[in-house]
């Protein structure tokens, strides 16, 4: 289950530029990601790959393409691949015995190539003669292959009296044009792989998301979600994970009475855990603010009671209150105190975004009269105000959790903290249930059972889903 | 327009004031003149809950528009050199003291210390 929502990358431990939390300047780039899966398999499959295509030099020889995930590209190889050649080239070298079959049935090929060829590659036989030192190349390598034959060639009377060294020219020639027409099939035949392999991982993804196991994503396709979303979500998830470690931390210290000074370490771990989230929401706020806007970064049913990119802190606490019975007196006062204050300051904050938004309606709308260009220039800079908003709501969230230790017992705090995983835990749970339930089934009496045990199975542990 | 009584406390017209010549001089004697002091621009709407906030309070803040300043922008300078690291309108004074721009507000608010600066400062009674 836990790698459902892990993307592909991560899965193959490939080298993925990471967080961004680490990067904070650079954007991530969602081609360089496919860029890295394609050369980490044309790594991985290199060897393979090429002595299938050296071999297929000659035609009589049964075309053997691998169905392999990457190959080389056309283009500059590195010395890995020059080296792995000169191995295999000296070889295939021993294998062309003056006396193959092989070696007529080519040479007759190489004059049907010839004739099309010879003046294609006049240029690449001057730049081959005149650059021998060229080791990493490949058309090198085909030159100790190629010898034996061209001396075959000269001894049939049927040819034409042609120099030798051009001879040997023009089949090089041949030679690295047929080198790179394979290489060009097998590259395009690899790409194809890949983009039917990347439907179907599309599909699968698709498929996971409907059922709500994944997170959420930006509305559409795969190809919607922005990079930043992608990295939000992957770091989301692993706070999850985390997060989960944490809690169960919390209960078995709660549970066998720790002293108050180490619950106390715990809490502050715990918060330090908080603060991280808070890191990780404003890095993503900077990418795409719309991401965490739109919840998309959460689960449904979180999204349901969005605000502000997150949870309202003052419902937080009305929570908290009914489940932390008893509390003293001052308690009360404080924690009351606390849910008025946040009360007070989500309601300013709504109302500042309540200005941003008719001011951005006002742009958008427009009039006849406003130039267009310049229209989306003032849409854009009032865009930019809405980082300052989910931030400003992140830090809300974040003072409040930092306050509620200091008006309440360490013990309660964890309690707290608990409270609060657990409760989101469950409705990450039953986002999940509600986009599995069976539909077009009537939910009679009988029915309710089932939903019980399923609850039951899926309460202990926790899912992978958003939380703040 | 904000809040329940007049508009926003007292908008002065700085052209009366003293004019000391030096921008941070200026922001500070500003400051110190009323209870709460919030220094804004008039198109942004974080200023504009800032306003709200206080005003839900129910305190009137007296706010100065730097756009609206013929020297503003220096005010918004020194302002910025004041609380370092980039931080921007608004910027809010209580009883002359710099409390700091939004999130400081919002912090000092959630973890209690708001509500006893501005009683002291006089801008709010029980």
């Amino acid at each position: 289950m836990a790698n459902h929502h892990i993307p592909y990358a991560l899965l193959h431990g490939m080298n993925v530029p990471t967080s961004f939390i680490n990067q904070e300047g650079s954007a991530f780039d969602f081609g360089e990601l496919e860029e890295a899966i394609v050369l980490q398999g044309a790594k991985a499959n290199l060897l393979t790959g090429r002595t299938a295509a050296t071999l297929e030099m000659f035609p009589s020889w049964p075309m053997r393409y691998q169905q392999t995930p990457g190959s080389s590209k056309s283009g500059g190889e590195s010395t890995d691949s020059g080296s792995a050649l000169n191995t295999i080239s000296s070889k295939t070298e021993n294998q062309f015995e003056p006396d193959s079959p092989i070696s007529k049935k080519a040479s007759s090929s190489y004059h049907q190539a010839f004739d099309q060829q010879n003046l294609q590659q006049q240029q690449q036989q001057q730049e081959m003669a005149s650059d021998p030192s060229r080791t990493g190349t490949s058309l090198n390598q085909s030159a100790p292959i190629v010898k034996p034959l061209q001396e075959k060639k000269r001894a049939s009377t049927s040819e034409k009296q042609l120099d030798a060294k051009t001879l040997r020219r023009l089949a090089q020639n041949r030679e690295a044009a047929k080198k790179s027409r394979l290489r060009k099939k097998a590259y395009v035949q690899q790409l194809e792989s890949s983009r039917i392999k990347l439907t179907q991982l599309e599909q699968e993804l698709q498929r996971a998301r409907s059922q709500g196991l994944l997170l959420g994503s930006s509305g559409g396709g795969v190809g919607n979600i922005s990079s930043g979303a992608v990295i939000c979500d992957m770091e989301y998830a692993r706070w999850l994970e985390d997060d989960e470690r944490h809690m169960s931390e919390l209960r078995t210290g709660l549970h066998s009475n720790l002293s108050d000074t180490d619950l106390r370490l715990m809490v502050n771990t715990y918060l330090s855990h908080y603060d991280e989230i808070f890191r990780l929401k404003g890095m993503a706020a900077k990418f795409d603010v719309f991401h965490l806007l739109t919840g998309m970064w959460t689960s449904p049913a979180e999204r349901c009671f969005l605000w502000m990119g997150g949870f309202r802190p003052s419902e937080l606490i009305k929570i908290l209150i009914s489940q932390l019975d008893p509390l003293t007196e001052q308690q009360l006062m404080g924690i009351c105190s606390l849910q008025h204050s946040s009360q007070q300051a989500e309601e300013a904050l709504s109302q500042g975004l309540e200005q941003l938004q008719q001011s951005l309606i006002d742009t958008v709308a427009g009039g006849p009269a406003i130039d267009g260009m310049q229209q989306m220039a003032i849409a854009l800079s009032k865009l930019a105000n809405l980082e300052g908003f989910v931030r400003q709501a992140d830090n809300l969230r974040q003072q409040t959790l930092h306050q509620l230790p200091r008006i309440l017992t360490v013990r309660q705090a964890a309690r707290c903290f608990l409270v609060i995983g657990e409760y989101y835990g469950r409705l990450r749970a039953l986002s999940s249930l509600w986009a599995s339930r069976p539909r077009g089934r009537l939910m009679s009496d009988e029915q309710p059972c089932q939903t019980t045990t399923e609850l039951q199975m899926v309460q202990p542990s926790q899912s992978h889903f958003s939380h703040f | 327009m904000y809040c329940e009584g007049d508009s926003w406390g007292c908008y002065l017209p700085m052209s009366l004031r003293s004019m000391g010549s030096d921008p941070m001089e200026r922001v500070v004697k500003l400051a110190s003149e009323s209870a709460v002091v919030i220094f804004s621009v008039s198109s942004c709407c974080m200023c504009h809950a800032a306003k709200r906030l206080f005003c839900g309070m129910g305190v009137n803040p007296t706010v100065y528009e730097l756009d609206q300043d013929p020297r503003g922008k220096e005010m918004e300078m020194a302002l910025t050199t004041l609380l370092g690291n980039s931080q921007t309108v608004p910027i809010v004074f209580i009883g002359g003291k710099l409390i700091g721009a939004m999130d400081r507000v919002m912090a000092s608010h959630i973890n209690g210390s708001l509500v006893p600066l501005l009683k002291e400062a006089g801008a709010l009674w029980l």
